[in-house]
């Protein structure tokens, strides 16, 4: 340009930077944005999931991000030891089953919610009756449909299921007791604003879309936490969640991919933290209106099929286990007798030949939302053994509309992942394989029977009978198959120490932190 | 960009009260058959209540949801309701997060206003003054030098030019954040990924229309005259290439306020752009529809405010020319 400009690029340069330093600071203050967290306290860890949680309400949402977040606000009726998965007495010290529809649990008698109010039977009542309210449209309904309803004798609290309930212990570990008094008084959108719990942790600020801040209750009833603060960020993006452990913006991270693991690796400063869950990778069939996968025949040469070591060490890099059914070792229900060692492609190859469907087309449905590599691995799969295999790949919600639809008008098969967070054989065969159910394109009056019967059925012995029963049968007719256990993979830096648990519970209490 | 403008200027606009009403009759149409598309397009494809329900629930839990949101009307029901509340300012709640649609707007609409007015800035520094140096020094080195880099912006999609950015500054160098909102330092990694798309379209069509400028009659003469290049560009360039790069720089300002989607997912910005994804994964129409009726009204008035100021600027438009 101008000559005389050119002698001196750095005053111009100055310029612009003073400029732009003075229009973005001009900018920020006229729209009202402000930072979200200041300075950082060494006490205060700072975790990047991939959602901003929905709500703080505890009686509403339930997804895993969500959770993470309101189940420190609150306490929990019941917890699982993080290491052996049994039950533990949490705001109810004891419990039991006076008839075979009626539980009773002894309320903890020191328990203050945030604001200084004491924790009765009656807020653990009401806490349930909610979530049971038809005009409250929880959409937590499914999992208490078992409670006709909740009551209170004099410190106890006492729930009446509508039939006798195995499964109702578990369900209640996700229980979060709510203030009576305040929900009243604050109503509903003012609740979930601005909650009040007795957990271990209050919240401190909400930006919304962004983050939330949590500190430590000092009402609290149990222990001084390790963990005094910590901030959750919403960070959709995996790459990004990575970027920010390795740029030390985060101190944790969680639902990360195998590759995001291989990367956080190398960095020595950070580490990553999995564990085996009960969450299943699994894939259901079509068999009533789903082509070559109508013949049960078809069904058993996939899974002989599909090389799921392979699955587990190159896709999964090592974050998986085998298992040998539709469930894990964890669950209730889980079968070590069934056979393990499905892999036989010489088998598989066979059955297709005698079932008449060499070359013929299998179609499976699926959405970006499950690890498309995987597909794309059983689809090599499934060639190698002479089935053709087209991926038809939609957006989750026509996905789910799809197959979940009465008609059964989907493709042959579908890949998917499973957790009921109950770590048990009832919320994963039930709801994928009883007659009618959304998610089943199977029928089998004997398989339903049997998994009716271990609904009601108390005695674990003669449950696990059942559900032995009822694992042979789908061994046998094959709907659906197991193909690997997933693990939670979580980053963190080395100020983190923690042994996260297989029911991906989010346990901040849990946690202890370096200052 | 250009010189100040002279008061008297303004009375060129074309705007005549018919005129603009005309114009913002068409907005107003335009609006109302952006919204009536989404609106069905939405219900075709995909149900919302089955996202909301745990993994366990049955048919009638969904259907429980369903009558919950309104969802079991007829869809001429649904549309009637929601035409009806949109013009009393009433875009619904929001499935979710069970809040107004407008409030989880108004919380966004900062952050990337925020975003794109920086964006737009610093592409419009970069963009002019590439682009004018390209065209004045066509077939030189700064040329050779500078349009790589600007095909290069404008080729490399923003989650990969974000993550460079990211992987340098925050990483490599830990002088600036990564994700989030935490002050001042948070806008400028953010903006420029952003900028290098739109900065790119600017220096083009400045290039271009200087280029166009620089072999007319009157730049000819200008140099004949003595004028040195300063004051050729800032005395009669500057103005004659204004309109082709308002255009576009409108048209960006449009686009980055509509949704800088890739960017805020990548840095984790709050605001409309990660809204809208997180709302269309979810199908939360109440949402998306607020957002679309907002991003098709940013387009509607942002090129409506183009054209007027076309008559602020072009002097063929002007009553009063200079010697052109």
């Amino acid at each position: 340009m101008d000559p005389v400009e050119r002698d001196h690029p750095g005053g111009r340069r100055r310029t612009v930077l003073a400029c732009l330093a003075a229009l973005a600071t001009l900018a920020t203050a006229a729209c009202g944005i402000h930072p979200a967290t200041a300075g950082r306290d060494p006490g205060t860890l700072v975790i990047d999931t991939a959602n901003y949680p929905s709500t703080l309400d505890p009686g509403k949402q339930y997804d895993a991000d969500t959770y993470a977040v309101y189940r420190n606000i609150f306490d929990q009726l019941l917890r699982r030891n993080p290491r052996t998965q049994a039950l533990v007495p949490w705001i109810a010290t004891s419990w039991r089953q006076t008839d075979a529809t009626t539980w009773r649990f002894a309320i903890r008698r020191d328990v203050r919610f945030s604001d200084g109010s004491p924790l009765t039977a009656v807020d653990a009542a009401f806490s349930i009756n909610r979530i049971l309210d038809k005009k409250f449209a929880s959409q937590q309904f499914a999992n208490f449909s078992m409670i006709s309803k909740a009551t209170t004798d004099g410190a106890d609290l006492v729930i009446h299921t509508a039939r006798p309930a195995p499964t109702l212990l578990t369900y209640l570990t996700t229980l979060s007791v709510v203030p009576q008094h305040y929900v009243e008084k604050a109503g509903e959108q003012k609740f979930a604003a601005k909650p009040v719990g007795s957990g271990p942790y209050m919240l401190e600020s909400a930006t919304a879309g962004s983050q939330v801040a949590l500190k430590a209750n000092p009402l609290w009833w149990g222990p001084r936490t390790s963990v005094r603060a910590a901030v959750f960020r919403a960070v959709p993006s995996v790459a990004s969640r990575v970027v920010d452990l390795q740029s030390r913006k985060a101190d944790l991270a969680t639902t990360l991919t195998p590759d995001a693991a291989d990367q956080i690796k190398r960095d020595p400063k950070l580490a990553v933290l999995s564990t085996p869950t009960e969450r299943i990778a699994y894939l259901a069939f079509n068999t009533i209106k789903g082509g070559p996968a109508n013949d049960p025949r078809v069904r058993q040469a996939i899974a002989a099929a599909i090389d799921y070591n392979a699955l587990i060490k190159n896709l999964q890099r090592g974050y998986a286990k085998p298992i040998n059914s539709l469930l894990t070792p964890l669950a209730f229900g889980y079968d070590k007798a069934l056979p393990d060692d499905r892999y036989d492609p010489a088998t598989a190859r066979r059955l297709v030949a005698q079932a008449g469907a060499k070359g013929r087309t299998v179609v499976m449905d699926t959405s970006p939302s499950f690890n498309p590599q995987i597909v794309q691995a059983i689809q090599a799969d499934l060639a190698a053994v002479g089935l053709k295999v087209q991926i038809r790949s939609t957006d989750q919600p026509t996905y789910l509309k799809k197959v979940q639809d009465p008609g059964h008008n989907w493709g042959s098969l579908r890949f998917g992942r499973w957790s009921c967070a109950c770590l048990d054989a009832d919320g994963v065969i039930y709801p994928l394989f009883h007659t009618g159910g959304i998610w089943s394109s199977y029928t089998n009056p004997a398989f339903d029977r049997l998994v009716e019967q271990a609904r009601t059925v108390i005695d674990p012995k003669r449950r696990t009978a059942l559900y032995d029963e009822a694992f042979r049968i789908l061994a046998r007719d094959l709907p659906g198959l197991g193909l690997f256990q997933d693990y939670a993979i979580y980053g963190a830096n080395s100020r983190v120490s923690w042994t996260p648990d297989a029911q991906e519970s989010f346990y901040l209490d849990a946690m202890k932190v370096r200052r | 960009m250009t010189a100040v403008l002279p008061r008297r200027r303004l009375a060129a606009l074309p705007a005549t009260p018919r005129y603009l009403a005309g114009r913002i009759g068409q907005a107003l149409l335009a609006l109302f058959g952006v919204v009536t598309i989404v609106f069905f397009a939405l219900r075709l494809s995909g149900d919302p209540a089955r996202l909301l329900v745990p993994e366990g629930a049955t048919a009638a839990d969904i259907e429980r949801v369903r009558d919950r949101l309104g969802l079991n009307d007829s869809l001429w029901h649904q549309y009637t309701t929601f035409l009806g509340h949109a013009v009393r300012g009433d875009l619904g709640y929001s499935y979710v997060q069970n809040r107004p649609a407008t409030a989880l707007l108004a919380e966004r609409i900062p952050y990337t206003a925020n975003l794109a007015v920086a964006a737009l800035v610093l592409s419009l520094l970069f963009g002019v003054t590439v682009g004018a140096v390209t065209a004045l020094r066509r077939g030189r080195w700064q040329e050779r030098v500078l349009m790589p880099i600007v095909l290069a912006g404008q080729a490399m999609p923003a989650f990969w030019t974000g993550l460079l950015l990211v992987l340098a500054f925050s990483v490599g160098l830990r002088w600036l954040p990564s994700t989030g909102y935490d002050g001042p330092l948070s806008l400028i990694l953010p903006s420029v990924t952003l900028a290098s798309l739109s900065a790119a379209a600017i220096a083009r069509v400045t290039r271009g229309a200087m280029l166009e400028q620089l072999a007319q009659d009157y730049v000819r003469t200008a140099r004949a005259k003595g004028a040195g290049t300063w004051r050729l560009v800032t005395r009669h360039l500057a103005r004659n290439t204004a309109i082709p790069v308002l255009t576009v720089a409108a048209l960006e300002l449009a686009n980055l306020l509509g949704g800088a989607v890739v960017t805020e997912v990548i840095f984790a910005w709050p605001g409309l752009g990660q809204l809208t994804v997180q709302s269309v994964a979810a199908r939360d129409f109440p949402v998306v529809q607020a957002i679309v009726l907002l991003a098709s009204a940013v387009y509607v008035v942002v090129n409506l405010a183009t054209d007027l100021l076309y008559g602020v600027i072009d002097r063929r438009v002007s009553t009063r020319g200079d010697s052109a």
